[in-house]
């Protein structure tokens, strides 16, 4: 390891290579346009000659003399018979012999237009101009100084040169056809000078090197060739290709030498052109590409580097590593969130890199001896060490046999790869990566099982479930790198979320369901059940009890709550089961117990749920990240969680379908409903087929039939919701988790209970299917509720067999969406991401570019981090005013502005369309509609 | 309008309202003006003093203009009257700017916002000076523990938040925004497109505001909206073509005409202006007959065409113009989008006229304005899907998008294309063109960028790459 200043690379110059270049690095000239022999050695001055680089183990670079990992291999080259055309320049080889004099190669421009160009050219570098600019700038000068009649030097008369694709220029006047040597010959003839005023850098690329007249050869490690179980070798494309372009360079020679007929020569030339061209593209639009034996299109050089699979986005944005591991995840209620469960067998395979030194040499020894241990998977665990790193870089393997003899020779300066112990910093993440949250660092605890197993609170930020998720997870390896993902990478840090100014890790599900019954309506406990609740809660004492009319000792599950509360914490607000009365709120008196009060760390009233302690929602828990820091906050969510699931263990809790179970009155009371809307539906089809509907203004007289049978059949719904919700008391164990927020909604009970309602497409009721009718169970033309998509049944009463298929097909368009929505948002994401992630926030509150152009003279106007903010505002005015004015603040809000926009989401889920939520985003390999290639 | 807008520029350069109007019987726009002979301007019944001073008052814009720029360009140019700023600053009122002269005092920096919201919580309230000063500097400390860290990657967790999000958002392309049954672009789609801006959108809209009495009255609003709303002849008459004749024959249909408040006049000029048929119509008793001129079918054909898809009224892209009743006023939605020429509609409230697309407001209000526009709509569309997305990462894209004074787009046309490093442009699409035109021009990659060094593979200069720390030490001879 090295340590001090690192190197860093300055910057990297790219530029064309000169045909004298190409010869002089060139190892070895290739003129066999064959592989290997029959015995399997390569022929000397073939493709595979040992000059270029070697790929079997154990044979020498004949250049360099290294062996396979050492030697980087070495490029040989091809000398050709006649020049070639870059199908990569083609462009602007062409908007150079449009732009510049076909006899004396000067630039059709005056000279002072070209100084003119020239300056503003200089200017726009001194400005801070990029390629691109330049890159259009040029293209304007070209287009100036093309299209010319005549040479403003020699007086020549240009003749209009036309391209056709993908390589042959043409004379448009008597269809001469430019031969690659006349195109060469022009470019040779350009001056310098002019070149700059063309953007393009005489001392880095000639326009001349754009017509080929020596092919680079790549070293063989770019191209190996696999040995398959036959024995047999398979070559690379790119070998392919060469032996091609090899061999018609040969024959081109050879009949160019014998003086044969100049129509073969020409014939030699346009194909030798052609493999050329296909080994740069070989999805140049205008030819073939060139085919494998087996029909498969080859994979040439920009196939290699384009696209998602390309060198680029695969091997060089993206990077494999060691050090990590991937297994299937699962819940466990009792880690901390920071924690992250580690299989003791992935624990004893990765390492983290222990440097020797005085004071730890002995722990160190007595990890090394103890050896791999491979097979002791059970507990108790104690790590062991994998690898041992001598001071002088030589790795050796630590085995159950060598780890005495390893640890005898252990000295200071050595390191030792020492397997995870409880503690260690790890990266955890799962796919897609969609933001920062999808990879937080937590604490190593070595656990025996198969699966990586952390707390429930921290699903959400990884939108992780436990249908067969699985996980990545990776060991820093070196104390910066620890460091920093302790310090800003950890769980606890990211309980607030940058994009909304809340929590996004929190109490889900059971929590808040646990934390209802803990504190709604102010439960007692006696003394067992307390402590049954308590006694997850290691460093919480338990409070002083109450005293009863019978003298007995209780506990309240306020009270009970409270203790987990920071002592000197104060808020107040509505809960998620607030009634929304009309009129005044009753605050303290609420007879729902649906206004929560803290003062001074005690729950005075109200219910604990979602909007306390839920994620994205959670009030107090935002206060406690906000104000008491990410300890306290993560210190606080372990604590609830705890602290509700002991309640909901006490009190037990189930759900099912008999929940749903609603009093014959109220399913007769639906169904009349129902029937009533069914018979609006019917006559508004009457009136439309009398012509007596009135038609609403801007649209048609259908149109009109379908908004006003819509909104009476979302009515009906809503009805049957409503009547099936006054049945579903706030006993039954679904209203609870719906009305607490923990899961579920009114919704997803009414359609259980009630009725399913109207299923649509494209967002209007089903149309498609038979000639005039959706199924044939209905005659043509029927435009009534039934025929047109309308459930009436409950998903418990059951579907009929036509509402059945009418619900398969919405919900086959939520399947649809969730696929198309995948891959467009991916896209839409990538972009984004490329666009803006060099954007940085500088010391003077400047956002700017790499470039240092300024994109915000202050970040977002205030300069306010939005994950510290309080719902995008820069500070919370409720605290505020309480901190300066205590009990007295409440007279300052009013009551209007209060609500405004309170929520986190504006809207509910449950508010918005019903979707089928399951099997979300599972596939996102297939991140983005490729654009590569098409200009 | 136009003429007014004339009136207001002449006013401007100092020439009478006398003077100005009698120019304007004349001519449409300054333009027009500064093209006229001074021997026009006297026939018009000035003094030739007065059309001199006129000309010379009008004439210096011409001498500005370019020589190069061809001469449509210039009269357009002589046309675009230097803008007036509008600058409507917000004002303070006694509170608030009591809470501001607290804040110079005490040296305390917190954002106009913050003020303003604390100002709004103690108006009406006794609140002790002693108090405020309080609320003030508390309310500053917890400001300063909210800013945001140096060095941090703003743009990444902007691109996060808006592109998290889009996986929960629903692709259902059509939604029904409110009581105006309007189709408009919702989720999704709509957010890709504002970030590709799109020069047109998939459906553009405004949302116009009436002011005066067209906001209290519904008919006078209709009678707006009709203006508003583009009218074919087929929205308000019949067209039959009589062969025997060579005519054509519009039958007005008056229940219709009423409704959209044209008089058969009205429409009898209208046509003779459509160039196909000009000066040939007649109006015969309720009808109104075109005669050809000459006896072909074909002219026929091309006369009943150009008949068809002339426009009776109304602005060019207004297709459709919807009355909608909100907050006790009258407001107009539409399905199409103009808005220069709505902007000068009568009865429109100017100020407060919105339409989605982002790059018709670039063009008439200008790049600020649309850097506002681009949030509102994109904050407009997350906000509809219930989604809950911090205002300033849209900021930083909106300001990104709108950067060199034109809106870019994010993407390999817009932002992305336009980076100022090879390895990152190659890296996210086109990668071939990229690389080989960096080689033919010399290009030099400086690394400054994330994806170049991740390319390379050193630390990227963002967060704590930004900075480095140095450990010196203590050696065994240094002191303390």
């Amino acid at each position: 390891m090295t340590y001090g200043i690192t190197k860093r690379i300055g910057s990297i110059k790219f530029s064309c290579l000169s045909p004298e270049e190409i010869r002089k690095m060139s190892a070895i000239k290739v003129i066999t346009p064959d592989t290997y022999n029959d015995e399997g050695y390569p022929y000397p001055g073939g493709l595979m000659d040992p000059h270029m680089g070697v790929i079997e183990p154990g044979i020498r670079c004949k250049t360099c003399g290294c062996k396979v990992d050492e030697c980087p291999g070495h490029f040989g080259h091809i000398e050709l018979a006649l020049p070639v055309i870059h199908v990569g320049f083609i462009k602007d080889i062409k908007m150079l012999l449009e732009s510049t004099c076909c006899k004396c190669g000067r630039l059709m421009l005056s000279p002072e237009q070209i100084k003119e160009r020239m300056d503003s050219m200089e200017k726009m570098e001194e400005l801070g101009g990029g390629t691109i600019e330049k890159k259009l700038f040029t293209k304007d000068t070209a287009k100036d100084a093309s299209g010319k009649a005549v040479c403003p030097y020699c007086g020549e008369t240009q003749i209009k040169i036309k391209l056709d694709k993908p390589t042959t220029f043409r004379e448009v006047e008597d269809n001469h056809k430019l031969t690659p040597k006349e195109v060469r010959e022009r470019l040779e003839r350009i001056p310098d000078e002019d070149l700059r005023a063309l953007g393009i850098d005489p001392e880095t690329c000639r326009p001349e090197w754009m017509v080929l007249t020596v092919l680079a050869v790549p070293p063989v490690s770019v191209r190996p060739s696999i040995t398959l179980e036959a024995g047999d070798k398979s070559e690379d494309d790119l070998t392919h290709k060469l032996v091609d372009v090899l061999r018609i360079n040969q024959r081109l020679r050879e009949n160019r030498d014998a003086g044969a007929p100049q129509l073969i020569v020409e014939d030699l030339w346009e194909l030798l052109q052609y493999h050329v061209t296909t080994y740069f593209d070989n999805q140049t639009s205008g030819i073939p590409p060139a085919r494998h034996r087996s029909g498969r299109p080859l994979k040439t050089l920009e196939q290699r580097l384009k696209g998602k699979e390309g060198r680029f986005r695969s091997n060089l944005s993206g990077k494999r590593v060691n050090f990590s591991a991937r297994t299937v995840i699962s819940p466990d209620p009792l880690l901390s969130i920071n924690d992250v469960g580690v299989p003791t067998f992935a624990a004893r395979e990765l390492t983290v890199p222990l440097r020797v030194n005085q004071y730890n040499i002995e722990k160190v020894r007595e990890i090394v001896r103890r050896g791999p241990m491979a097979d002791k998977l059970d507990f108790p665990y104690v790590p062991g060490a994998n690898y041992v790193i001598r001071a002088d870089g030589r790795k050796i393997r630590v085995t159950e046999r060598n780890a005495q003899e390893v640890a005898e020779g252990l000295d200071i300066g050595y390191t030792v790869e020492r397997q995870l112990i409880d503690g260690d910093v790890v990266l955890f993440n799962r796919q897609p990566s969609l933001h920062r949250m999808s990879m937080m660092a937590h604490r190593v605890k070595v656990m025996e099982g198969k699966t990586f197993r952390f707390n429930l609170c921290v699903c959400p930020p990884y939108n992780a479930d436990f249908d067969g998720d699985e996980m990545n997870l990776h060991v820093l390896q070196s104390d910066e790198a620890r460091a920093e993902a302790r310090i800003i990478m950890q769980v606890q840090e990211n309980i607030l979320s940058p994009r909304y100014g809340g929590p996004i890790i929190g109490a889900i599900h059971d929590h808040i369901t646990g934390a209802y019954f803990l504190t709604h309506n102010d439960p007692h406990f006696n003394k067992e059940e307390a402590a049954n609740i308590m006694f997850k809660l290691a460093d919480i004492e338990m409070p002083e009890p109450l005293i009863d009319d019978k003298g007995e000792e209780y506990w309240t599950g306020k009270q009970l709550f409270s203790t987990v509360l920071p002592s000197d914490f104060n808020t107040s607000f509505k809960a998620n089961i607030c009634q929304n009365c009309k009129g005044e709120c009753k605050k303290d008196k609420c007879e729902y117990d649906a206004y929560v009060k803290i003062r001074d760390g005690k729950l005075l009233c109200g219910t604990i749920d979602v909007k306390a302690i839920g994620n994205s929602k959670g009030k107090i828990l935002d206060r406690i990240a906000r104000d008491y820091g990410a300890t306290r906050a993560a210190q606080f969510i372990n604590q609830v969680t705890r602290l509700a699931l002991g309640a909901l263990m006490n009190h037990g809790f189930s759900t099912g379908i008999s929940d749903e179970d609603i009093p014959k009155e109220a399913s007769l009371q639906i169904n009349n409903n129902t029937q009533e809307c069914i018979d609006k539906v019917t006559e508004l089809v009457d009136s439309y087929r009398a012509g007596t509907l009135q038609q609403m203004p801007g649209r048609s007289l259908r149109e009109t039939l379908e908004v006003s049978v819509m909104q009476v059949l979302g009515q009906a719904r809503d009805d049957a919701g409503k009547i099936a919700g006054k049945y579903l008391g706030m006993d039954n164990p679904a209203v609870i988790m719906a009305k607490a927020g923990a899961r579920g909604s009114m919704l997803n009970l009414s359609q259980m209970a009630g009725c399913v309602g109207q299923q649509a497409v494209r967002g209007e009721r089903l149309s498609r299917g038979y000639w005039g009718r959706t199924l044939s169970h209905f005659e043509k033309g029927d435009l009534g509720a039934y025929a047109k998509g309308f459930c009436s049944n409950s998903y418990k009463s059951g579907l009929t067999p036509t509402e059945f298929f009418f619900h398969a097909m919405g919900g086959r368009e939520g399947l649809v969406d969730t696929a198309v929505r995948t891959s467009r948002s991916g896209y839409m994401q990538r972009r984004l991401v490329s666009a803006l992630e060099d954007l940085k926030l500088t010391s003077d509150g400047t956002v700017r570019n790499t470039v240092g152009t300024v994109v915000q003279f202050k970040y977002g106007e205030d300069g306010v981090d939005p994950a510290k903010t309080v719902r995008g505002k820069a500070i919370d005015l409720d605290d505020l005013f309480f901190e300066v004015f205590g009990e007295a603040a409440e007279d300052f809000v009013h009551d209007n502005d209060k609500d405004v926009g309170s929520d986190y989401g504006a809207l509910e889920k449950d508010e918005m369309e019903y979707v089928e939520e399951e099997g979300d985003g599972e596939d996102m390999d297939d991140l983005d509609i490729d654009y590569d290639g098409g200009e | 309008m136009a003429k007014k807008d004339t009136m207001n520029a002449l006013s401007k350069r100092g020439i009478s309202e006398e003077t100005s109007t009698l120019l304007l019987t004349k001519y449409n726009t300054l333009g027009e003006i500064s093209h006229a002979a001074e021997e026009d301007l006297v026939a018009l019944g000035m003094t030739e003093d007065e059309a001199k001073s006129v000309l010379e008052k009008i004439g210096p814009k011409k001498a500005t203009s370019s020589a190069r720029t061809k001469k449509k360009v210039e009269a357009e140019e002589t046309v675009v009257v230097p803008m007036e700023e509008v600058t409507n600053f917000y004002q303070y009122n006694e509170t608030e700017l009591k809470l501001k002269g607290y804040m110079e005092e005490e040296k305390i920096e917190l954002p106009m916002k913050v003020v303003v919201d604390i100002a709004a919580r103690i108006e009406g309230h006794d609140v002790s000076e002693e108090q405020c000063r309080k609320l003030l500097r508390r309310a500053s400390e917890m400001y300063q523990n909210h800013k945001m860290d140096q060095n941090e990657s703003a743009g990444v967790m902007a691109a996060h938040s808006i592109g998290e999000p889009g996986t929960q958002m629903n692709m259902r392309t059509f939604h029904y925004a409110g009581v105006a049954n309007i189709n408009v672009t919702q989720g999704l789609p709509r957010l890709i497109e504002i970030v590709d801006a799109r020069r047109i959108p998939s459906t553009p809209s405004m949302d116009i505001p009436l002011e005066g009495i067209a906001a209290q009255d519904e008919n006078v609003a209709r009678l707006v909206a009709s203006n508003i709303e583009i009218t074919s002849i087929l929205d308000v008459a019949t067209i039959e073509t009589d062969i025997t004749n060579m005519t054509l024959i519009v039958k007005p249909i008056i229940r219709k005409m009423e409704e959209k408040h044209i008089e058969l006049d009205e429409l009898v000029d209208r046509l003779n202006k459509v160039k196909a048929v000009r000066g040939l119509v007649k109006l015969s008793g309720y009808d109104i007959v075109i005669q050809s001129d000459e006896p072909s079918y074909k002219k026929l054909q091309a006369m009943y065409d150009a008949v068809k898809t002339a426009k009776i009224k109304g602005i060019d892209g207004i297709t459709r113009a919807v009355l909608s009743h909100t907050e006790g006023y009258w407001k107009i939605v539409t399905e199409g989008s103009n808005l220069k020429e709505v902007l000068g509609v009568e009865g429109v409230d100017a100020p407060n006229v919105m339409t989605n697309s982002i790059l018709e407001v670039a063009d008439v209000l200008g790049i600020e304005a649309a850097r506002n526009s681009i949030i509102h709509e994109a904050m407009g569309t997350l906000g509809e899907a219930g989604l809950d997305v911090d205002i300033r990462h849209i900021m930083l894209v909106a300001d990104l998008m709108t950067n060199d004074g034109y809106v870019k787009a994010i993407g390999r046309h817009g932002v992305s294309g336009k980076k100022s490093s090879v390895l990152a442009r190659a890296a996210f699409e086109i990668t071939a063109a990229h690389l080989l035109h960096a080689a033919m021009v010399g290009e030099v990659d400086h690394l400054e960028g994330v994806t170049e060094n991740i390319i390379v593979g050193q630390p990227v200069t963002l967060g704590t790459g930004a900075v480095n720390l140095i450990y010196t030490p203590k050696t065994k001879g240094d002191k303390q």
